[in-house]
């Protein structure tokens, strides 16, 4: 690479080589030599010629252990030196300063020719009103991921260059190799390249995509039920579901979603507006998850917390809440049965946030563990501790939602949560503490759920609490499900299906 | 010697006077004759001027054109050629031994005697100094050799290239300037471009002078390039070659015609007889692998040690067979002494028992050196003498080696050559087969860091840059701290060598002492993974090679000895010692205890680039400029193997853990893979677009990791078959970085590419737990 190739000459060039005579004679003339026969002069330049290789072969094994594939002047000097010749002093790679004679001083003609450095006139005004330089802090150096177990991780220090937001990239948790500098490494990741990446985004992004993000974003939101909009947004979710080529835009789309759930659930807006928004936002992440041309397994770690917000949001608008709640459950069980192959951690992390969501005994203790114990960065944090900090009525649509979610996992998930882990008891034991009337989500769910952990028989037998039997089975729900929703099963007069439900825990 | 600069020495008419005149006679128009009239005028022999002056007239007259028939010109020359006086030997020593050649084959007695009584000015040499028969004669070469068969192209095109220098070289040596300019400009650019760096040397000669002086030009002249053929091939050569002394075959096509082709064909086999030697081999023409001319080819006779061989120097220089000469080599793992092994046993189960892990215990076999079959290993009188005695630094060394191995990441990129890489599966197996790679990105760095290297138990970085000075980074975020300024040495107790350093320190520290670039780092290897090293080695431009001590941050030795810039340092994997690579054209072998080398490693013909030890410490690896790799036994000071292969500058190298391979990196980017016990080439491996300048093996020696000036970080698979063709996968993040031109010659052994942003990567270390390490400096955009 360092060196030029043999380039081809060309018959034109025939004579000599580079050097050619003329500048010999030229150089001679300089010197008062005006003689200079064609055949001399002709023989110097191809000697000169040669000569110059000479120092430049030699400079170019420096630039070559100088691990550089730009030739320097100081590459020559050391050639020169090397081949014992004196270098030429004064050629830097930088500008070099320039010196001017100064004016001869009539009145001391002793002081002899002076000399100054030329400096450059520099106006303040200019200089302060232009933007500043920023001086580098000297030699410093920066850590990260190349390849994280024969993967190049889409962190901004690598050349695709799909930023990511945050740095912490999953795999490199779990890399067991041993690197003391990988605290170190994750920090300097953190701080240091943090100016650069933020500029890399629009490199990388083509204009036609930035072009399609931008028409893809303002028609999704904000959502107006004009009937142009409609078809203009249903148009937007059919291309997102389809459409190829999209994976650049991912981690934008992600972060999209992300922002616009939290700001739809943290801002004091009108309840419909509100639940309008998480629909189409849940809309458009069903999208990304049905298309298959998008890799969307890095991603999952930051979709997830805007699934689980919808899902265990305390208060979501009532008109929505149902809808709102089934549709996000219904995503996380579909994320699950996709991904949990390929990311064997997600669903026991998905059941920790359902289970403590579920279970957690007052609000605030809840709070804290959900942002804890779950392995993402959840959103979700913030809400349920402002209605804390309300006191009750507690957040039954939390627990609603983790119900749904628990559902939407499968049969296994409810037994462990409703069942075992005392889920309905507890619900069961708050609707009675609270007496709210708009219980009926949380008791329906829960009925669901119980569903869906057994079947209703065909033939429904009522329970009769005088038959011992059945006084055993009722002590039993009692047990397992506590007093209120042991009253809504015995209502219901099943005997098979609640029989079917104790029998379910102790399999 | 050219024609128109006769040796002062002589007097009278000197032969090459009249060769002059012959050729003057042949060229009328020449500006040589000028030159030559105004010699002879000079120098008052009117006789030959005169004379001189009559062959011009007659040759511009009688003959039409700028050629003459040779029984002309010979005729022409008799009559010069009755006073001839002594000659310069070196002058006539080629054409009396050309006219011996004529004799034997046979000519009619006439021109035998003709000849004779020419003595020393040689016919044949007078028709050689015609410019054209060495373009028409190339031109012919050219042309049969693109006529051959398929089968035996192979075989002659690595043929055209020396006889192209030849030609060109003889061109310039007699003083044909511009028909050596043109020759080049015709010829070279149909050349492989393999030799791109050669051919553009022998571009800038152009003066007889300078084929004097140049080494390359020498080696050309004086050395005989080795060709290797196969017998079937040899044979269609000679037919090829004499077929002209007998005269035209009829139909011969363009063939040669006329008298100016049988002297282009003369001009080949004189080069062919003189500087060309042929390895006739039996094997058949297309069992020859396309590469494996790169090993047998060149000028080889010099590369090459010489041998004491019982048949004489008859035989064809060849790196096989010095290499077998050599016997074989102790590759094996070194051995360490009883007592340090069961000191670090006694210690790992003591670990073991602590930490209540009932299968550490059985890690005690990982403390013997596991020697694989078929390679010996050396005894303990085999080593460079050390201390008999071990310390605690050692036990820990040693204890640390085990817990690496067992905690090792296993790669095994056998995984990925089973697996579709469009598969699910492929993301596992690459995970299988691939390291993690953290790369070290230096910002800022102003005129370079030539070299950047890693401490073994990686808690240091140190950085060599081209302005003079070191820097040390501690990568776990501890304070480096040095010796106080106002310290005094008196301090008895223990406690005070801490009192004696400085109360605070910072991250980084600046080892300032050359006064040169600086180009190669090495931490000592005693503290192996546990301990932090203790001394820094540095090698620089100002021709010294210096130790830091890392206690107290300050140059405690400077090594003189080299006449030229050091390229590189490393030392040997027991400490104490170490080897240097400089520009002149040594490796030495130092002690750091004395500041004069003990062993000097003398043999390549040009700078010695890079310098690597052998994991068993026997034996020394050097790269150099010469294109070729050698391994020295370390205590006798002899070259034990020659790998020839590469086309250029040898940038890297690196030796397996194992102790058997032998990876090298050259400016032909190429890497090759040498088998250290027999010599030969495994394979070559290409991908990289720019130079390489580092090469790391993995622990299990299963996997080559090298870094280069194209920005990129590769992963090659060491124990897989290479072949050129590929379709080519990377990866899912790669289609986007992909460049084109880089595809074409990928081997199919290159398992990853991870390309960086901008930054050549100076240097790539694998840890013992083959976490592999990268660093480099980023290049700012625009150049300051």
């Amino acid at each position: 690479m360092s060196k030029p190739g043999p380039k081809p000459k060309s018959a034109l060039s025939l004579h000599a080589g580079i050097y050619k005579a003329d500048a010999v004679k030229d150089v001679a003339e300089s010197l008062g030599i005006t003689s200079l026969s064609e055949t001399v002069a002709s023989a110097l330049a191809s000697d000169v010629e040669y000569r110059v290789h000479q120092v430049v072969e030699e400079a170019s094994r420096f630039m070559r252990h100088a691990r550089r594939t730009t030739l320097t002047t100081s590459d020559i000097d050391l050639a020169l030196r090397t081949l014992n010749i004196e270098p030429l002093y004064g050629h830097t790679p930088h500008a070099s300063t320039t010196f001017r004679r100064a004016l001869p001083f009539p009145n001391t003609p002793s002081a002899g020719t002076v000399y100054f450095v030329e400096d450059e006139e520099i106006d303040f005004d200019k200089v302060l009103r232009e933007e500043k330089i920023i001086i580098p802090k000297g030699v410093n150096w920066t850590a990260h991921w190349l390849a994280v177990e024969g993967v190049q991780p889409l962190v901004p220090e690598n050349p695709p260059a799909v930023p990511r937001e945050d740095a912490a990239a999953p795999p490199s948790a779990a890399l067991n190799g041993k690197s003391p500098q990988l605290g170190l490494a994750k920090s300097q990741q953190a701080s240091a390249p943090q100016t650069q990446p933020n500029q890399l985004v629009k490199q990388v992004l083509s204009r036609e995509l930035q072009l399609y993000y931008t028409r893809l974003t303002s028609s999704l939101l904000p959502p107006s039920t004009a009937p142009a909009e409609t078809a203009k947004r249903t148009a937007a979710l059919a291309s997102l579901r389809a459409d190829a080529g999209l994976q650049a835009l991912l981690p934008y789309l992600v972060k999209w979603i992300g922002e616009g759930v939290v700001s739809a659930l943290r801002e004091e807006t009108d309840a419909e507006q509100e639940g309008r928004t998480l629909e189409i936002l849940l809309d458009v992440t069903s999208a990304i998850l049905e298309n298959s041309t998008l890799f969307i397994e890095p991603y999952l770690h930051q979709l997830l917390p805007s699934i689980l917000s919808v899902l265990l949001h305390a208060s979501l608008p009532s008109s929505h809440a149902k809808h709102l709640r089934t549709a996000a459950a219904q995503m996380l069980g579909r994320v699950l049965t996709q991904h949990s192959t390929t990311y064997p951690s997600l669903s026991p992390r998905i059941m920790k946030t359902l289970l403590v969501a579920l279970l957690g005994n007052t609000p605030t203790a809840q709070s804290t563990t959900s942002t804890t114990v779950n392995g993402f960065a959840m959103d979700t944090s913030g809400t349920p501790t402002r209605d804390g900090a309300r006191g009750p009525p507690k957040p039954l649509g939390t627990r609603e939602g983790a119900i749904r979610g628990l559902i939407g996992i499968g049969k296994e998930a409810v037994r462990k949560g409703i069942l075992e882990g005392g889920g309905a008891r507890i619900v069961g034991e708050e609707i009675t503490a609270s007496r709210v009337e708009s219980a009926s989500g949380v008791v329906e769910a829960v009925m669901m759920a119980l569903d869906t952990l057994q079947p209703p028989s065909d033939m429904p037998e009522t329970l009769d609490s005088s038959r011992e039997e059945d006084a055993r089975l009722i002590a039993q729900l009692r047990d397992l499900l506590g007093e209120f929703f042991t009253s809504r099963v015995v209502s219901r007069g099943d005997r098979g299906w609640a029989a079917g439900l104790v029998a379910s825990v102790s399999t | 010697m050219s024609s128109n600069t006769p040796a002062p020495s002589s007097t009278g008419v000197s032969p090459s006077t009249a060769n002059a005149n012959a050729q003057d006679a042949a060229q009328s128009a020449n500006p040589v004759d000028r030159l030559v009239l105004e010699y002879l005028r000079a120098r008052g022999h009117k006789s030959a001027e005169a004379a001189l002056l009559e062959a011009i007239e007659s040759g511009s007259t009688e003959v039409s054109g700028n050629t003459l028939s040779s029984d002309d010109l010979i005729k022409g020359l008799a009559v010069f050629a009755q006073k001839p006086s002594r000659p310069g030997e070196n002058v006539l020593k080629d054409s009396s031994s050309v006219l011996q050649e004529l004799s034997t084959m046979g000519n009619p007695s006439s021109i035998q005697t003709l000849i004779a009584s020419l003595g020393t000015a040689g016919a044949e040499e007078i028709l050689s100094l015609d410019p054209t028969d060495k373009h028409e004669g190339f031109r012919e070469l050219e042309s049969w050799v693109e006529g051959s068969l398929d089968m035996y192209k192979p075989e002659f095109l690595p043929m055209l290239f020396p006889i192209f220098c030849h030609f060109y070289l003889d061109l310039v040596q007699k003083g044909f300037k511009e028909a050596a300019l043109h020759f080049h400009a015709t010829f070279s650019p149909s050349l492989a471009p393999t030799h791109n760096v050669t051919l553009h040397h022998l571009s800038t000669l152009m003066l007889p002078s300078h084929v004097q002086n140049d080494d390359l030009a020498q080696r050309f002249r004086n050395e005989k390039y080795v060709i290797r053929m196969s017998r079937s091939g040899f044979s269609l050569l000679i037919g090829w070659l004499t077929e002209g002394v007998g005269g035209e075959t009829p139909g011969a096509g363009e063939g040669f015609s006329g008298e100016k082709g049988k002297r282009g064909r003369a001009a080949v086999m004189r080069v062919v007889n003189n500087h060309l030697r042929f390895d006739v081999t039996n094997a058949s023409a297309t069992s020859v692998s396309p590469n494996a001319w790169e090993e047998s080819t060149g000028l080889l006779s010099s590369l090459i040690p010489a041998i004491a061989q019982p048949n004489g120097s008859s035989a064809v220089p060849n790196p096989h067979t010095f290499n077998t000469s050599k016997g074989e080599l102790k590759l094996g793992p070194a051995p360490t002494s009883e007592e340090l092994r069961a000191e670090a046993e006694r210690i790992l189960r003591e670990q073991a028992m602590l930490d209540r892990d009932p299968s550490a215990q059985y890690d005690a076999h990982f403390t013997r050196p596991q020697a694989l079959p078929g390679i010996v290993s050396p005894t303990e009188a085999d080593l460079l003498p050390h201390p008999p005695s071990f310390k605690t630094i050692d036990v820990q060394r040693e204890v640390e080696k085990v817990r690496d191995a067992r905690k090792r990441i296993r790669l095994d990129p056998s995984a990925m050559s089973s697996v579709d890489m469009n598969s699910t599966q492929s993301t596992s197996a690459r995970s299988k087969a691939l390291p993690s790679i953290c790369a070290y990105t230096m910002h800022d760095v102003g005129e370079g860091v030539p070299c950047c290297t890693f401490s073994p138990d990686i808690s240091l970085m140190a950085a060599g840059f081209s302005e003079s000075y070191i820097r040390l980074w501690s990568l776990k975020g501890e304070k480096l701290r040095g010796l106080r300024s106002d310290a005094s040495p008196d301090v008895a107790d223990s406690s005070g060598v801490s009192r004696l350093l400085e109360p605070d320190g910072s991250n980084t520290r600046k080892l300032i002492g050359h006064s040169g670039p600086v180009y190669s780092l090495s931490f000592d290897p005693l503290g192996g993974s546990a301990a932090p090293p203790k001394y820094l080695l540095s090698g620089s431009a100002d021709a010294t090679t210096r130790l830091w001590s890392l206690d107290t941050m300050t140059n405690v030795v400077a090594y003189r000895g080299h006449q030229n810039p050091v390229w590189d340092v490393q030392w040997s994997p027991m400490g104490t010692y170490f080897a240097t690579a400089s520009r002149d054209r040594t490796a030495r072998l130092w002690s750091t205890d004395r500041t004069s080398a003990l062993r000097l490693y003398v043999g390549h013909l040009s700078d010695v680039d890079c310098v690597r030890f052998h994991p068993n410490s026997l034996y020394l690896a050097t790269g150099s400029d010469d294109w070729t790799a050698r391994l020295w036994d370390v205590q006798r000071g002899t070259c034990v193997r020659v790998f020839i292969g590469h086309q250029g500058t040898l940038s890297a190298l690196a030796i397996s853990p194992d102790g058997r391979y032998l990876a090298s990196a050259g400016e032909d980017l190429a890497i090759n893979l040498w088998d250290l016990g027999s010599g030969r080439r495994i394979k070559k491996m290409t991908g990289h677009a720019a130079s390489i300048y580092s090469l790391s093996f993995s622990a299990e020696s299963s996997l080559l990791v090298s870094g280069g000036a194209d920005w990129t970080v590769r992963c090659w698979d060491v124990r897989g078959a290479g072949s050129q063709v590929k379709p080519h996968e990377n990866g899912v993040d790669e289609p986007q970085t992909l460049r084109p031109a880089e595809e074409s010659n990928e081997t199919t052994d290159l398992l990853a590419t991870f390309p960086t942003k901008r930054t050549p990567v100076i240097n790539v270390h694998f840890t013992p737990r083959n976490l592999c390490l990268a660093a480099g400096y980023y290049l700012p955009l625009e150049p300051r």
